[in-house]
């Protein structure tokens, strides 16, 4: 073939263009995608994606071929026009309905077959050798009306291929709604000529009414082809060894179409329509990325976020009012585990007289009572699991109350969501999977640091608080002793020195008066190291309720967030196909040769 | 005017129920098919029900002839009437509204009930047949020949149902059809296997409508191949159901000139295989209107029975809210269950304990042996207090059961809430009960379970007041009962003491530790049973209480939740209701109509 290769590069180069766009697309479809994409849509981008490999395969040969298609309802005389064209009977033409069941592709004999598109091979391929439609591929399709819904199926698999379409009307069928329909459909993506076939029945005499061809040129004006490429034909007129009827009908057109796709489509304007098609397709991607699109919700994640705080703070507080009630009947063992904690501090008869005063909650150790693991065997009060009691609590209170309020809460939250104008399905699972994490162990956590937190504070103070501790706590660890020892030196003191018999009253003395500031001395304590649970109940509370707000807080606020900046990542992969598009298209537009196939596309 | 009652109203709320139930399958895409079936038994009512009901005269007997654009109706029309009547031009789709064509000698009563042809009016000026409006008009013709076979019968020119405007006039063909007596289906050699008018034939042909087939231009060389190939291809299609008589196959070819121009002569010879087809359907007048009433209300009849698929959808999303509704009722009355119910001691029977165990109290002067004896036992009361105290049960405190109820109820409207707004692309449902929680509902429901819940704490008191006073009042209502127990706990106590001392004799110091005991031993008893007494009012009583939030509270809420989608004018209670409306309609209308068969004039 001898063409001049000085511009075949234009069309050439375009392939890898379409290639990058279609493994973009090809990514975004195979990837995660945060924002919900209707099936429509997806399935849309799917076929454009498609259409991008098909097309890119299509430009990256030396000399693009013109794929034309014959489109038209069942009758008009598509297989007959195909004949008279092919100027042999290639296509089976008769009058039963639908006549046409297998494709027909007329092409020529230096095109290679494999290097047609996959859906075309399946066809009944028919060569040629003549040299003026070299690079044009025309195919006969079935019929888009019978009842045989296979055939109309075939044709929209055909469709993607076809360069351009020679949509086939009949005095009958010209404008049918069936037809109608997929010009619609069809026209943003590839170039239509209009051909009113059976022009013999158009011309009846009548009074009433307009022309088909006049009628049908207004339907089209009114689809925006103001101008379009329209050709009356009587195919049957000119298939082979048809009776030469008398003389040229009036105003039929068929060689002009004839004459139109051997010589009018030249390599220009092959070009041209094939780089008006990628055009097509460019607008059409960026159309459907553009519906695809993701909203950018960053805005009003920060809105549910405030505004959600709001309903956390107080779901915050109803948790601690639950849990803290839920300790309430255990005030006793709780002031008994800081008493026995307390003990620690002490030592000598102090703590052996605190010890011997505490016994009697000793034998109920906490971790008996729990509100539902009851029956645990009593330890030593050291021996005390803090977890395990606070465990039992929030799972308690859990069962009881929190774990219901935790599903009232996703809902309560999705309610307010959606009253900021955040789209409620975003946040539907994350929410949901929030709710259902291990709640129990952070409540139980919660009110274990709280409790441990609260009781390092009573028990280390700070300022003069800590003075008066160490002073009663050096006072009770060595007074007792002192006081004992001093009476009891003073007993030896008189009965050997004052020669003093003491009676049994006497000798019982020393310990009665060890008692005796024994007995001061824990009043002291408990006024010094207040361990009395309605004393640290109010702290302990304060503190349950901020841990648990960060709790909620950062469980629950971070998710409008997460959702709007994974939708953000969603608009983004979409925007940077949108701004790829743009650019293939400008680099197209800035290139697009100036020849005359608009009349194709319509406005 | 008419009564309430009346054929007439029921004939009007029919149609409008129909037209309503088409309307709502045209906004859903996959019910769009069912929109066509539901506008053909609204006209059949319109028409032929209504006819038939008002002893409308027979004949004139109607023929509609029907095709797709350009496949010759008109010429049909033309050959039928035996002279040109109708104008046939090559433009596609041209006539725009149907044209009855009378025999100008018929002298015969024009339909004239109300309701006939629908939404379609008579226009008497004579107007091009491509005005493009909901109208129709009559044209008499002068017969053709002196005794035309088709005298009795009127012409039906329809529009097409293929071309792109047909959207906008397919119901003006619909109503028409509906009002035939006989379908004269024109298929051209194009057409003759085309979708979308073999789908209308189907539909006429399941509305038991008598059928012939016109096949048109064709050669006549070809014809009887196309013909062999239509009843092959074509009305097997159609030929669904078993009981359909076999349809007619008669053909004008491509015609000329002279045939076309007069159909009564040079086009004989396929004009009179036609006529002979359509006589051949009407064996007489009378009968022929029967069979079409007969077969109308028969379809009537079968598409009533095909309406729950139109709303099987609703009715799915209906149960999926009902289901929510009362998924929302059992986590409310659990949560009242868990966070009140279980913790909620009751202390109104810590009263009726104290009050039986007073009332258990010796009366007159035997008190003073109580005394004695309550002073006797002290020591033992409050021993075991102490050791109740400390391994006694631990009392789970309660929130209040008003806060817990609001709570309940809250979390019950949101978790509504949430799901309508979860499902509200799926089905209009949600997402009209979305938009009326923007629109206040939430208020309104917590309104409505203000009330409720008032209802509730005054029922609840007064039924904790009469369990409670019921005890009491039992053991008053049997004073020898109560005699006996009061002086038997006192026997029991004396008895035990005495026996106490009777085995220490002589009593050592110690041993005087044993009285208290001994002298609590009926009492305690007594306590113990009456005890368990209270416990058992107290767990009935729990039960009777949930029994009574479900009964009060739940209950009417779940019921006024369930039917919100179906109230309030709303598209869910429009369906039920034509749903429960139609099928009764059509049974009586069917009653109506075997019981007088249309009068034929004398």
């Amino acid at each position: 073939m001898s063409q001049t290769p000085s511009d075949a590069p234009f069309l050439r180069t375009l392939a890898p263009l379409l290639r990058g766009l279609e493994r973009r697309l090809r990514a975004w479809l195979d990837g995660q995608h945060f924002y919900p994409v209707p099936v429509v849509r997806r399935a849309e981008t799917e076929g454009l994606t498609d259409d991008l490999k098909r097309k890119a395969d299509a430009l990256d040969v030396d000399h693009p071929l013109l794929v034309v298609m014959l489109m038209g309802g069942t009758g008009v005389g598509k297989s007959t026009l195909m004949n008279a064209l092919a100027g042999a009977a290639v296509a089976q033409a008769s009058p039963t309905r639908p006549t046409t069941r297998d494709p027909v592709v007329y092409f020529h004999n230096s095109v290679n077959p494999d290097k047609l598109d996959p859906s075309l091979r399946h066809c009944r391929l028919i060569r040629h050798d003549r040299e003026s439609l070299a690079h044009k591929v025309i195919v006969d399709t079935p019929d888009v009306d019978s009842n045989d819904e296979e055939n109309g199926r075939k044709l929209l698999s055909l469709l993607p291929v076809a360069d351009v379409v020679l949509y086939v009307g009949s005095q009958e069928k010209y404008h049918d709604q069936f037809t109608l329909e997929l010009l619609k459909q069809q026209r943003q993506r590839r170039g239509f000529a209009f051909i009113l076939n059976k022009w013999d029945r158009c011309l009846q005499s009548f009074k009433s009414g307009v022309r088909p061809d006049e009628d049908w040129l207004a339907d089209l004006k009114a689809e925006g082809f103001m101008n379009p490429r329209f050709f009356r034909t009587s195919a049957d007129r000119w298939v082979e060894g048809a009776t030469p009827t008398a003389g040229k009908l009036d105003g039929e057109q068929f060689a002009e179409l004839k004459e139109w796709l051997e010589l009018g489509l030249t390599r220009l304007e092959i070009e041209a329509v094939k780089a008006r098609g990628v055009g097509l397709l460019l607008d059409h991607v960026a159309t459907a990325a553009e519906a695809v699109l993701p909203p950018d919700l960053t805005a009003e994640a920060e809105k549910v976020s405030a505004s959600w705080s709001g309903h956390l703070t107080d779901e915050a507080g109803v948790s601690t009012e639950v849990l803290v009630a839920s300790l309430d009947p255990h005030r006793t063992e709780i002031e008994q585990q800081f008493n026995v904690r307390g003990q620690h501090r002490f030592r000598g008869i102090m703590a052996a007289y605190l010890r011997l005063t505490t016994m009697s909650h000793a034998w109920r150790p906490i971790r008996s009572r729990l509100p539902l693991a009851g029956g645990s065997q009593p330890g030593p009060p050291e021996d005390i699991d803090l977890t395990e009691f606070a465990h039992g609590c929030a799972r308690s209170a859990g069962d009881r109350v929190l774990d219901q309020r935790g599903l009232a809460l996703v809902n309560k939250l999705l309610v307010d969501a959606d009253q900021q104008g955040f789209p409620v399905n975003l946040l539907n699972e994350p929410t949901a999977q929030v709710s259902k994490m291990d709640w129990d162990e952070r409540f139980t956590r919660a009110v274990v640091d709280s409790l441990t937190e609260v009781e390092r504070e009573f028990t280390t103070p700070t300022g003069g608080m800590a003075y008066l501790q160490a002073a009663v706590r050096t006072l009770a660890n060595y007074l007792p002793e002192g006081v004992l020892i001093a009476t009891i030196f003073v007993l030896l003191w008189r009965f050997f020195v004052e020669d003093f018999t003491p009676s049994f009253f006497h000798v019982l003395l020393p310990f009665f008066v060890t008692l005796g500031t024994l007995i001061l001395l824990h009043v002291l304590v408990s006024l010094v190291f207040p361990v009395r649970w309605p004393a640290i109940r109010g702290e302990f509370e304060r503190k349950l309720r901020g841990r648990l707000e960060a709790e909620y807080l950062r469980a629950y606020q971070s998710v409008p967030k997460e959702s709007a900046a994974n939708v953000l990542q969603d608009r983004q992969q979409v925007e940077s196909v949108i701004r790829e598009t743009g650019e293939i298209t400008e680099w197209l537009t800035a290139r697009e040769s100036a020849t005359h196939v608009g009349e194709l596309y319509g406005a | 005017m008419t009564e309430p009652d009346s054929p007439r109203t029921r004939l009007a709320q029919l149609v409008a129920d129909y037209d309503w139930l088409e309307e709502h399958c045209r906004k859903q895409p996959d019910l769009a098919r069912h929109a066509g079936h539901l506008r053909l038994a609204a006209a059949l009512t319109r028409n032929v029900v209504s006819g038939a009901i008002e002893r409308q005269p027979v004949p004139p007997l109607h023929i509609a002839v029907v095709g797709g654009a350009g496949s010759g109706k008109s010429t049909v029309s033309n050959f039928l009437a035996g002279g040109v009547v109708a104008e046939a031009n090559p433009q596609a789709g041209y006539t725009r509204h149907p044209t009855a064509y009378v025999s100008a000698a018929q002298t015969l009563a024009w339909p004239s009930y109300l309701g006939f042809l629908g939404p379609l009016r008579k226009i008497t000026e004579k107007s091009p047949s491509n005005r493009d409006e909901d109208v129709y008009q009559i044209h008499r013709v002068s017969p053709s020949e002196a005794a035309d076979p088709l005298t009795d019968f009127v012409i039906w020119d329809c529009p097409d149902m293929t071309t792109w405007a047909s959207q906008g006039y397919v119901t003006r063909l619909i109503e028409v059809s509906a009002l035939a007596d006989v379908i004269v289906y024109v298929a051209s050699d194009e057409r003759y296997n085309d979708k979308v008018p073999t789908q209308f034939l189907q539909m006429l042909v399941e509305a038991g409508k008598a059928v012939v087939v016109v096949l048109t231009k064709m050669k006549e060389a070809d014809a009887p191949s196309l013909v062999a190939h239509f009843r092959q291809e074509v009305l097997p299609r159609i030929n669904g159901q078993a009981e359909i008589p076999p349809i007619p196959v008669v053909v004008i070819p491509f015609l000329n000139e002279a045939e076309r121009t007069d159909p009564g002569k040079a086009g004989a010879k396929y004009r009179v295989p036609l006529l002979n087809q359509i006589l051949a359907l009407c064996p007489s007048p009378k009968e022929v209107r029967e069979r079409t009433v007969r077969n109308a209300v028969k379809y009537l009849e079968t598409s009533a029975a095909g309406l729950l698929e139109v709303a099987r959808k609703d009715l799915t999303e209906l149960e999926a809210w009902s289901a929510t509704v009362a998924g929302g009722r059992r986590t409310f009355e659990e949560r009242y269950r868990k966070e009140y119910l279980v913790g909620e001691p009751f202390r109104r029977f810590d009263r009726t304990r104290q009050q039986l165990i007073d009332m258990l109290r010796l009366p007159g002067p035997a008190r003073y042996a109580d005394q004695a004896f309550a002073i006797l036992r002290t020591p033992f009361t409050y021993a075991r207090d102490f050791v109740v105290k400390l391994g006694g049960p631990v009392e789970v405190p309660n929130l209040p059961e008003q806060t817990v109820l609001t709570n309940a109820m809250t979390g019950w409207i949101e978790a509504i809430q949430a799901e309508s707004l979860r499902r509200t692309g799926t089905h209009s449902i949600w997402k009209e009960v979305a938009r009326s929680f923007d629109s206040g509902l939430k208020q309104q429901a917590m309104d409505r379970f203000q009330v409720v819940a008032r209802q509730f704490e005054l029922k609840e008191g007064d039924e904790l007041e009469q369990a409670g006073r019921s005890l009491t009042e039992s053991l008053q209502a049997h004073p020898g009962t109560l005699g006996a127990l009061r002086f038997g706990m006192l026997g029991v106590d004396v008895a035990a003491v005495v026996t106490a001392l009777w085995l220490t004799w002589p009593p050592e110091w110690y041993h005087l530790l044993l009285l208290p005991v001994a002298a609590a031993v009926g009492h305690t008893a007594a306590e113990l049973a009456i005890r368990l007494r209270v416990d058992a009012a107290r767990s009935s009583a729990r039960a009777k209480r949930e029994a009574l939030l479900s009964e009060v509270v739940t209950k009417p809420m779940a019921r006024w939740l369930e039917d919100l989608p179906a109230s309030g004018g709303s598209s869910v209670e429009r369906l039920q209701l034509a749903l429960r409306r139609v099928p009764e309609a059509v049974r009586e209308l069917a009653a109506l109509t075997t019981a007088t068969p249309p009068a034929n004039p004398a």
